[in-house]
Parts: structure tokens; sequence; C-alpha cells
């Protein structure tokens, strides 16, 4: 994403977001707390998809409801039933927890949908290149030759169809699989033979002679550094609040939910950060333009 | 007595400490604990093999031709034009089973990890990594050294096995753990009848990948090995 303010930050920044954002989703169930996360992950993801993402939205709703109906068939605790079924009572306790349990589902997609917008490849592999840089190069590679080897196998198709070979349109499943299969086997030759040519060639240039340096493009700016001390700081305030028993909820057998206080706050705070950081560059865009 | 290797300290910590004491402050943690346990857990589990690649320094060739793989099984997918056939298993297993464990191990892993790149990353993703790396690794030690036949009805029935026994579970026990509340018999039972019939699929795929592709896939990889003397040192322990 190239118009949005948080993508711009350091890799490391985005990425101890994200950790943090969907590792405390999947641990808290206050539905406060879900809310919060449901909302901001929402809006974050409104921006960043703009019109297309409503549909992504409303395609969780069925969902959403499904989990929440399905969880009191399987747990049947609760004080208050609401009607039977199959012999057992179908509790409005074990509902709502489903409808908690199915928030944190919605909250989860929400925010890796997110995650793989603003966390490209590029970025993850200029993380860890220098943690794994065997492992990165190889996927860096990877994400090369598929489009790569995409373009070969159309390649191979079209010239196989050019001397009437192939599957056609309303060939049978079987022909198209056996079709796919020689085209596959021919893909397969090629690239092996052009992967000895490659590795030949990067020990030429001295691959694995002495230990790789790598090329950052991103840099911790003084920008990078405050916001990783206010995620930290809002984090660490979460999970104190967390620890002094802020976020509990217990919904079987009678629902119990501790009062909300400054860790839902500071929760809120940190899950806004990217909607900020882009309704800030937003604003100064338009300023600087008003200007003009 | 050589040096002890640091992959294999890395696995010593792993087993003894780091997964029971996940395990132990797993049971402390409110919401959806058993996700959070069982992802960390499975990602620790993969830091030791990770490992081991990055230390023995892998020469240039290994690395392109593990590439070629990855990418191979993951553009299986537009090579064969049937809708939701997904031979990207099968592929890695006959990586493992042609090139050895460790390979089989690393082509898994990153395929499915480089898959998400394009298909979305999601909750389910070390899971995979973790499904189809030891898959692969499984296949190359049950055909090292001749253990069982290379021939394709045997890898046949050893793909689906795999599949039905080990791919389609682990990924449908990261579902268990996001999605039930408390897991039960019951829930358990329904989520892995409701992923039956993808698990069903993709090993009906495997198997007729191994039946139509695995021989001439295996002579391909086996020419290559032979004609540039690559991997030979690995010969599958």
């Amino acid at each position: 994403m190239r118009n949005d303010a948080f993508s711009k930050c350091h890799p490391a920044v985005n990425f101890l977001f994200f950790v943090g954002a969907i590792g405390m989703s999947v641990v808290i169930q206050h539905p406060a707390y879900l809310t919060a996360g449901i909302v901001t992950g929402a809006v974050y993801y409104l921006l960043l998809n703009g019109r297309k993402g409503w549909k992504t939205i409303l395609g969780l709703l069925p969902m959403f409801i499904f989990l929440t109906a399905i969880n009191p068939l399987f747990n049947t605790l609760g004080v208050t039933p609401l009607f039977h079924l199959f012999g057992r009572p179908y509790t409005l306790e074990a509902l709502l927890y489903g409808a908690a349990i199915a928030s944190m589902f919605v909250i989860m997609m929400l925010w890796f949908g997110c995650y793989n917008k603003v966390l490209t490849s590029d970025k993850f592999t200029s993380l860890f290149g220098s943690i794994i840089p065997a492992i990165s190069l190889v996927l860096v590679m990877v994400l090369r030759m598929v489009p790569n080897f995409i373009r070969k196998t159309q390649q191979i198709t079209g010239a196989r169809k050019s001397i009437g070979k192939g599957a056609a349109e309303n060939a049978s499943t079987k022909e198209k699989l056996n079709d796919g299969m020689t085209v596959l086997g021919a893909l397969t030759s090629w690239a092996l033979e052009g992967s000895v040519v490659t590795g030949d060639s990067m020990r030429a240039r001295g691959y694995g002679c002495a230990k790789r340096s790598s090329f950052m493009i991103y840099r911790m700016t003084v920008t990078d550094w405050a916001l990783l001390f206010i995620m930290m700081a809002l984090l660490a305030s979460t999970v104190t609040a967390a620890c002094f028993g802020q976020v509990t909820a217990v919904f079987v057998p009678a629902i119990d939910l501790a009062p909300t206080s400054w860790g839902l706050a500071t929760y809120t705070c940190y899950l806004l950060i990217p909607t900020a950081l882009h309704i800030k560059e937003a604003i100064q865009w338009h300023i600087s333009k008003s200007k003009i | 007595m050589k040096k002890i290797k640091r992959s294999n300290i890395a696995m010593l910590i792993v087993f003894f400490l780091l997964v029971p004491l996940t395990l132990f402050l797993g049971t402390k943690l409110p919401g959806r604990g058993y996700y959070i346990t069982g992802t960390l857990i499975i990602i620790e589990l993969m830091i030791p093999f990770f490992m081991a690649f990055e230390g023995r320094k892998p020469q240039a060739r290994e690395l392109v031709v593990i590439a070629v793989m990855c990418a191979i099984a993951i553009v299986a997918r537009v090579a064969i034009p049937i809708p939701n056939f997904k031979a990207i298993f099968a592929v890695i297993m006959l990586t493992g089973i042609a090139f050895g464990p460790e390979t089989g191990f690393m082509v898994g892993a990153v395929a499915a990890f480089a898959s998400n790149f394009f298909y979305g990353q999601g909750a389910y993703t070390p899971w995979q990594m973790f499904g189809y790396g030891a898959g692969g690794m499984l296949a190359g030690f049950a055909f090292a050294k001749g253990r069982l036949p290379r021939k394709p009805w045997v890898m046949a029935v050893f793909g689906f096995f795999a599949v039905i026994l080990w791919v389609g579970p682990l990924l449908d026990c990261s579902r268990i753990f996001l999605m039930l509340s408390t897991v039960t018999w019951a829930g358990v039972i329904a989520t892995f009848i409701s992923g039956f019939y993808v698990n069903v699929s993709q090993a009906i795929c495997t198997v007729l990948v191994m039946l139509l592709f695995g021989r001439p896939l295996l002579e391909k990889l086996d020419r290559i090995k032979l004609k540039y003397g690559m991997m030979e040192d690995e010969d599958g322990l």
C-alpha cells in the first residue's frame, strides 16, 4: 500500500504491531475489548482496501452468525435455557459465548487482512534477511519464480495448442489431468536445468564465500522509534490491565464480566495507531494541497 | 567426538525447555489459550529445522533447487486446468522422496509460506507450514534407501494416508482451537467431519498426481541429481 502512512513505517514496527494486535485478540474475550477490536480492525481494513473492503466485511457476517449459533450445540452449560434441541438445552450464555468466539475470529480475519496488505513479502524478507539469510533468499527466489513459471506454463500450453495437442475447453477431466501433468513435467525439466545454471552462476559470483551483507532499504527513523515506544507502552499497560483481571470475562455457566477500566482505553489506542497515522497523513496532505 | 552442533542444542532446548514451558504457561492464558499454545509449539518445533538448514551453509545449487521445487508446487495449481485441484502436497512429497527428508521439510515449509503470500496469510499459516514440511520429511524418510519401493501405487497409498491422517487433521486442529469454546468430543468430531470433504478431495488429488506424475517427476529429479552430482552426500540418513 503506497498511500498508507503506517505501511511506510519500518517493517519491524509493522510486524510487531500485528504480532501484538493479533496476539491480544486471541487472548482477550471481554465483549468491550472485542467490540474495540472489530471496530478498529474494520476501520483500518476499509482505509486500506477502500470500497472493496465492504465486501469482505459483509462476507464475514454469515460466518459470525454461524459460529455464534453453533456454539450452544456443543456447549450446553449456562443457566438460562432458551429452548431444548435434541433433548439438550440451548442456553443464552453459550450463545453469547459463541458470539465472543465468533468476534475473535472476525477480528483475526480483519487484522490478518490488514497484515497481508501492509507487510508485503519484500518487507518480510528484508526484516528477516539477516536472521535467516538462506531461507529468506529461498523465499525471494520462490516469489520471483512463481510469476515466471506461470508465464512459462502459458507458453508451454500455447505451444502445445498450436501443434494440435493439449486439452480442449470441453475435454474430459481425465484428458485435462493428463495434459496438465505433461505441461507440469515440461515445466519441471526446464526449471531444474535453469536452476543449475542459476546456482553455478551464483557460485561463480562468490555466493557463500563470506558473510552476505544485505541492503536495507528501510531505516529506523525518529518517528519509527517513537512509534515503537508508544506501542510498547500501550501494550505493556494493556497486559498489566489483563494481569489485574480487567479483561476477565466468564460466560458459562453464568455471565460475569469485569468492569471496564483504563485497560480498554490503552487497548483501543494501540489498535488505533495505524488508523491515526493514516488520518494524520490525509489531513496533512489536505492542508498542504489547499496551501498551493 | 565432534563438537555438538548448534541446531542439536536448539533441538534439546526446544524439546525439554521451551515446549513444556509453553504448555505450562498456556494453561494460564484466558481466551483462546489452546490456539496460542498450539501455534507457539508448532513454531518452536520448526526452529531447529531452520537452524540446522542455516547452520550448514547450503550451497547455491541446493538453494536454487529448493526454490524451484517450491515454485513448481505452487504453480502446479495453474498448470492443471481443473478447479480446486491441489497438487502442492504431492509435489512436496515427491521432492522429499527424491532429495531426502531435510530438503523435503524445507520445500514443504517454504512452499506453504510462500503460497500464502499469493492466497493470503492467516491463522493457519504455521500449522500448514509444519504439516507440509513434516509430510515432505516423512516421505523422505519412508522412501530413503529403498525402505519402501518407489512404485507409483505405493507412493499414492502413502500420499493418501499422509493427507488423511496427518496434514488434514493438523489443519483441522488449528480450527478446533480457534473456533470451539470448549474442546469437547462432539465439537472435535464435528470439526473433523466438516473438514472431511476438503481432506478427502486433497487426498484424491495427491493420489492422482502420484499415480500419473510420480514416476516421470522422480526420473527428472534423479536425472538432475546424476547429471550434476547434486545433493550426493545427502542420501537420507
